[in-house]
């Protein structure tokens, strides 16, 4: 294979990555898949000696289905839309790393000024993280193609 | 970036949704390149040059701020 063959082949699979999006239906099973993901959060409580597992599940189930929702084709996709979800994604990725950087000291603060010798200072977890990302992702998203 | 879209659509006699079917795109981005608030791509200005029957800087011009 040349070099230029070669590299058209990579540009080529870079693309298809970028313009891989889910069927529109997907917006409905990432839907249900988040009310699954809260219908285990509340089953949690009946039973108290698996409550971790279920959390760590439920936690799982939550981010696949927002994921499912963000990835999903619009109905009526176009350049715009798309133009929309790539400038959604870049405000979700800024404000994340802002809200990771920021809210682990917000946190402690907060919980020395309520509780005194409140908590001890601790990083943000990836779900914490993750599901902060997509919801900003998918409200800016419908929040911008609204007012388009 | 300023347009006469309207303007050639109205010659036409073409609503936002017909021309948006005719170029394969949603009535709301037809609206947006209206308003000036979207400037569409190369591709699609080409389209609607080929629904207008006319060059793309006949019904694109670029503004003071560009």
């Amino acid at each position: 294979m040349s070099g230029k063959s070669f590299a058209e082949c990579e540009r080529h699979r870079i693309q298809k990555v970028l313009d891989f999006r889910l069927p529109t239906s997907f917006k409905w099973i990432g839907l249900v898949i988040v009310i699954m993901a809260f219908v285990l959060f509340f089953v949690r409580s009946q039973f108290p000696d698996q409550a971790d597992f279920i959390r760590g599940i439920g936690r799982k189930v939550f981010i696949i289905g927002l994921l499912c929702i963000s990835l999903s084709r619009d109905k009526e996709e176009d350049e715009m839309t798309i133009a929309i979800r790539a400038q959604s994604y870049a405000i979700a990725f800024i404000i994340g790393v802002l809200y990771a950087i920021i809210m682990p000291y917000v946190e402690f603060g907060v919980s020395n000024i309520v509780h005194s010798g409140g908590e001890a200072y601790k990083e943000l977890g990836d779900f914490q993280l993750l599901s902060f990302m997509f919801l900003i992702q998918l409200g800016f998203y419908y929040t911008l193609k609204r007012y388009r | 970036m300023e347009n006469t879209i309207k303007v050639e659509r109205a010659i036409l006699n073409l609503t936002q949704d017909d021309l948006a079917k005719k170029i394969g795109v949603s009535r709301q981005t037809i609206n947006s390149i209206e308003a000036n608030r979207y400037v569409p791509s190369t591709v699609l200005a080409l389209k609607l040059s080929k629904v207008f029957g006319k060059s793309v800087n006949e019904f694109f011009k670029l503004s003071n701020q560009d």
